[in-house]
């Protein structure tokens, strides 16, 4: 239907079209004004990723040497020794941004897999009242800090008496395992962590959409003759599709962000193959022993941004083969 | 494609006459055995995220200090408590974090309900431009100090208006919004066009109200996300006069590290009696906002 | 001949400055950045004020104070956008990497002839030896560093029939009996001998919480006898270190969770009576240990150790310093006014120390400090300078409340600690370093961890640690630090 308006409406000249729409122009100013003044106007700063600028200096500008320093890239005519050095200490990098994809995307499906699942049952629940304090249960979980989570649950999986997970494994005869101290082991956690904190909150958004159903589908579905599954199946689902995908494709564009969910639960056995982007990152300036340098890790951001933006755009197109339609 | 069959699927109920209830989740025999397991599941989830909190609350109420898991405390208090609310200075930040969670929901609400709505219109010209400048934002950003210098020369630093103003941008939640939007049958708006409606007049007589669900979900998410609200405050407005609830919190943490913390309540007490606080506020708000979330509206019934 | 134009202008400059201040205004502003060791408004910082103006007539302190975690982030914002305090607190590795980029102004001099220096009651001499960067002191500490010491709870002595150890073997003989023999006495074998948090500190000295077991094994960069540098990592000696710390570990007498622990959860650990020994800060710290055993029933009473027979002394580290930007108009006159006066000996280190009177304490009713405005119940303990670290006395004949205001127990602690600590010094940062510390660390760590957990052996860890690159990231660094000599 609305393919149909807009074959129609393009045959308009451009000019009564936005003569047309000129209040809709007039209400999306103060969006527009906001995203000017805190996300525009600073980006500027992105300049900074081609500088070397240190707290009290004033920055000195290098071109791509961030980048090189990041990509382990040095002059074809440098000696043997400075291209295993920059050789090795590139390693982690990739590493770290193998992990980065592996450990968001995994993440964001488990996370995301979970939350419509639970959506879905919580949905089909009679009782309002067993569902009002399920709902405030699950939600709790997000409004602990991930330092709070971290400590809580270095409790639960620790070797010693205090380990609950372990207590649990000598009860029925088996050996303590150490989990966050092995990088197998610890990925697992770290999975079962995340899906322990986020997936309640996320169902917040997936809820809301199935209460917005029009009841009258499911109706025309009962008249239908159509039993619990076959109205999950043809009005749930693809009433949650729209949703599921858009939270999918919003969330791709933070992938690079993750942080704080590794970092505390990072440990000296396991950080190297542990590390994503931004705590190998942290760690560099952190054990450095020097004053870190803001312009490495502006280029670093922009790096992270860069990928980020590649997924996107992959995402988008998936979307539009799949759906008709990108996100926007 | 697919939006083409969902919105016939819209109208196809539209058309009937509806009677009686709506709400086809209500079973014909509350104890189908569906439900019954159902309850059984959602009890064990409950459980599994219950224990780790259980942890923390049992330590904050708890005068010893029990460095595993306990069922209940050692020695039963509420000192932790009582020391944190004997604070003369927990006042302040309790009504900056209430002012600016209600200004900045409203303010968050008002401009992704507005962009959502700018941006469902299909057919306007530059429509993908706007949507596309709003996305690059969630990608690049200028990084903390420039955000800071821009900041400072607007003499927003260190003023109430940074912490209010800033997140009540947010494009997550503006394109789900959308998203929600796009529920809504187009042939509501065009009818509310042909009687004569502004657009402003649309939005509010007819995508507000359908969207009741979706408001109060979005507005929960902004409303937690300036309650929670640290890292803003921590870089751009870190005066102590300007302190929310967190930032109070997180002091109060940092110094029951200190040795100074005696008297009924051990540091680790404090702690957790602290963690406990924090989320206080949303389980006794929440219930109240859950009837938004039970509710689905039925299009046809509003159509006529 | 250029230096002497430099100079003479450089002099014209800070004249001129000097005049046109004092024509414009009559008082003379100073402004400080500090972090969280300066305590903030809602803990009479404004009064500190007045009472610092009240003692230092015809000038205006003005205190920019970020929040403590967030200080670093805000200092450099604020030094982007040109906001330079004249005067600010910094941690020993920005102190040295600004000295180095010219950030400071070099005091060397000022503080050669500065009162506090020749005032006879200055006994930090070796500390400001410490500080030197280059042969130029470019900041100026009031206080040590402070340090830790091991602690070891009296009453498990006692359960298990034994006096504190003087000697390594004694040292595991008691840890043995702490595990084995039910020290606490509930009859179950729930009892460790030691716990830390993470078997490797994160921050120089590195090895404060093991010391014991580290003995004269250091994992950073050392500079040696002749001046040339070493990464005392790969040495021999943190090799018997490592495995003094696998056999105990294998044996039982370390907690298996030590490489997880937080500070917080291993204090908790020792307040529980999971275990017996635990090596934490001197001074204050010993009144919260016990104060806080006690409040779980236990007995509170603490042994501090001296260091083992053969044990070197304990490391006391690199304190933060008040340094003085090189955009500050008048250094001399800032250091003269602000500086050189923290530790006068009389009203101003009386202030700097205690706090400001009928806020932080009060004479009324003989000497006592005051209940802390912010927490109900709880009292000041001191305001920027911890009486039992400051550098110099008070005084003779001024009244130093340091009998009333400390606590036997730490002061015990303290003394101690003084006794038996070595300094840790400056590591210059260079450029290499800055480069392959971070990753340096983090595979020095985890061999530590893997060494010590029984994981890989010795040798297997050193092998994935060259492989990682480490050996060659090590030569470089100290090749870096030769280079500067």
């Amino acid at each position: 239907m609305q393919k149909q308006a807009k074959v129609i409406n393009n045959k308009k000249p451009l000019g009564p079209r936005i003569r047309k729409y000129w209040q809709f122009y007039l209400l999306f100013i103060p969006v527009l004004a906001f995203v000017i003044i805190f996300h525009y106007l600073p980006m500027y700063g992105i300049v900074y990723g081609f500088t070397e600028y240190k707290v009290g200096m004033t920055p000195k500008f290098v071109g791509l040497d961030q980048f090189r320093k990041l990509f382990g890239i040095v002059a074809s005519d440098a000696s043997e020794a400075t291209k295993m050095l920059a050789a090795r200490k590139s390693q982690p990098f990739w590493l770290a941004f193998q992990n980065t994809i592996v450990f968001s995307v995994i993440k964001l499906l488990l996370n995301t897999g979970f939350a419509v699942i639970i959506s879905i049952f919580l949905n089909e629940m009679i009782s309002t009242k067993f569902k009002k304090v399920t709902q405030t249960i699950i939600y709790l979980p997000h409004f602990m800090s991930w330092v709070v989570t971290a400590s809580v649950f270095t409790l639960l999986l620790a070797v010693g008496q205090s380990g609950l997970v372990n207590n649990l494994r000598r009860s029925v005869g088996l050996e303590a395992v150490n989990f966050l101290a092995e990088p197998g082991q610890w990925k697992i956690w770290y999975y079962i962590i995340n899906v322990w904190r986020e997936t309640g909150w996320q169902t917040i958004i997936f809820m809301a959409t199935l209460t917005s159903i029009d009841p009258g589908l499911y109706e025309a579905a009962a008249m239908d003759g159509a039993g619990r599954w076959k109205k999950m199946q043809y009005v749930t689902f693809p009433a949650l599709g729209n949703t599921i995908i858009t939270v999918l494709i919003l969330n791709l564009a933070k992938i690079m962000n993750l942080f704080e969910s590794v970092f505390v639960l990072q440990n000296d056995a396991v950080r190297n193959a542990t590390n994503v982007l931004q705590t190998l990152v942290y760690y560099e300036a952190f054990n450095s022993g020097a004053v870190p340098d803001l312009g490495y890790s502006v280029a670093i951001g922009l790096f992270r941004s860069i990928v980020g933006l590649v997924l996107m755009l992959i995402c988008n197109y998936a979307s539009k083969k799949v759906r008709g339609r990108g996100i926007m | 494609m697919a939006k083409q069959k969902k919105i016939e699927q819209y109208i196809t109920p539209a058309g009937k006459v509806v009677s009686g209830p709506p709400h086809l989740n209500a079973p014909k025999s509350p104890y189908e055995p569906f439900h019954f397991v159902n309850g059984i599941i959602f009890i064990l989830v409950c459980l599994i995220i219950l224990v780790p909190i259980w942890k923390i609350l049992v330590d904050s109420l708890d005068l010893t200090t029990g460095s595993g898991m306990r069922l209940f405390p050692a020695k039963f208090g509420f000192d932790g408590y009582v020391s944190i609310f004997s604070d003369k200075s927990l006042l302040q930040p309790l009504g900056i974090s209430f002012l600016t969670t209600i200004s900045g929901t409203f303010l968050g609400l008002l401009l992704s309900t507005i962009g959502a709505y700018v941006l469902i219109q299909w057919d306007m010209p530059g429509r993908t431009l706007l949507g596309n400048i709003l996305m690059f934002t969630m990608i690049f950003s200028g990084g903390t100090i420039p955000t800071y210098i821009v900041l400072n020369n607007l003499h927003l630093v260190n003023t109430i208006w940074v912490v209010i103003l800033m997140p009540a941008i947010n494009v997550y939640n503006l394109v789900l919004m959308r998203n929600f939007f796009e529920g809504i049958p187009a042939s509501l708006f065009e009818s509310a066009n042909l009687d004569g409606c502004t657009p402003w007049q649309t939005f509010y007589k007819i995508a507000l109200p359908l969207s009741k669900a979706a408001l109060a979900s979005i507005g929960l998410m902004f409303a937690v996300a300036y309650w929670n609200d640290y890292t803003n405050y921590r870089l751009y407005a870190s005066d102590r006069n300007l302190y929310n609830l967190q930032m109070k919190l997180r002091d109060m943490i940092a110094s029951s590290d200190q040795p100074s913390a005696v008297g009924g309540a051990t540091e680790n007490t404090i702690k957790n009696a602290v963690i406990i606080t924090a989320i206080l506020p949303f389980m006794i708000l929440y219930p109240f906002l859950q009837k938004y979330f039970v509710k689905g509206i039925n299009i046809g019934a509003v159509k006529e | 001949m250029k230096k002497l134009i430099a100079l003479t202008l450089a002099l014209a400059m800070c004249l001129s400055l000097v005049s046109f201040s004092a024509f414009a205004d009559d008082t003379v502003k100073i402004t400080i950045l500090v972090d969280g060791t300066i305590p903030d408004q809602n803990n009479g910082r404004d009064a500190f004020e007045a009472r610092w103006e009240e003692l230092h007539p015809g000038f205006d302190l003005e205190i920019w104070q970020p929040d403590h975690s967030a200080y670093y982030t805000d200092m450099q914002q604020r030094m982007v956008s040109g906001n330079y305090p004249d005067v600010l607190i910094l941690s020993s590795t920005y102190y040295a990497d600004f000295a180095r980029n010219g950030v400071l102004w070099d005091m060397t001099e000022a503080w050669e002839n500065s009162k506090t220096k020749n005032s006879g009651r200055f006994t930090g001499d070796n500390v400001f030896e410490g500080l030197k960067i280059d042969g130029k002191l470019y900041g100026f500490a009031p206080t040590r560093g402070n340090g830790c010491v091991t602690y070891v709870k009296k009453a498990w002595l006692d359960a298990v029939g034994m006096e504190a150890p003087k000697t390594f073997d004694d040292y595991i003989k008691m840890c043995e009996a702490f595990v084995n023999n039910d020290p606490d006495g509930n009859g179950q074998a729930d009892t460790y001998a030691i716990s830390a948090a993470g078997f490797i500190g994160n921050e120089a000295p590195f090895i404060n919480y093991l010391p014991e077991f580290y003995q004269d094994a250091y994992p950073y960069f050392v500079q040696q006898e002749d001046g040339t540098w070493i990464d005392g990592f790969l040495t021999d000696t943190m090799k018997a270190a490592l495995e003094r710390l696998r056999d105990a570990y294998a044996k039982g007498l370390i907690d298996p969770d030590t490489l997880t622990n937080s500070t917080a959860q291993a204090r908790t650990k020792f307040y529980d009576d999971k275990f017996g020994v635990f090596t934490y800060w001197a001074g204050t710290w010993a009144t919260n240990l016990k104060t806080n055993l006690e409040a779980n029933g236990r007995s509170g009473e603490l042994i501090a150790l001296p260091p083992l027979e053969g044990v070197p002394a304990y490391f006391d580290r690199v304190p933060p310093v008040w340094a003085i930007t090189n955009k500050c108009a008048n250094p001399q006159l800032v250091f003269d006014t602000f500086i050189d006066t923290m530790l006068d000996g009389g009203d101003c280190q009386m202030l700097f120390t205690y706090g400001p009177e009928n806020v932080y304490y009060s004479f009324e009713g003989g000497f006592h400090m005051l209940e802390n405005l912010e927490k109900a119940g709880t009292n000041y303990t001191k305001f920027h300078i911890d009486p039992m670290l400051a550098l110099a006395s008070f005084a003779e004949g001024y009244y130093d409340p340091k009998e009333e205001s400390v606590l036997p127990e730490a002061k015990a602690a303290s003394a101690l600690f003084n006794e038996n600590s070595r300094l840790a010094s400056i590591v210059p940062a260079t450029e290499v370093m800055g480069e392959y510390n971070g990753q340096l660390t983090t595979l020095k760590n985890e061999m530590v961890a893997n060494v010590i957990m029984g994981v890989k052996t010795y040798d297997q860890a050193l092998a994935d640690f060259q492989a990682a690159g480490g050996d060659i990231f090590s030569a470089a660094i100290v090749e870096s630090l030769n280079a500067l000599n």
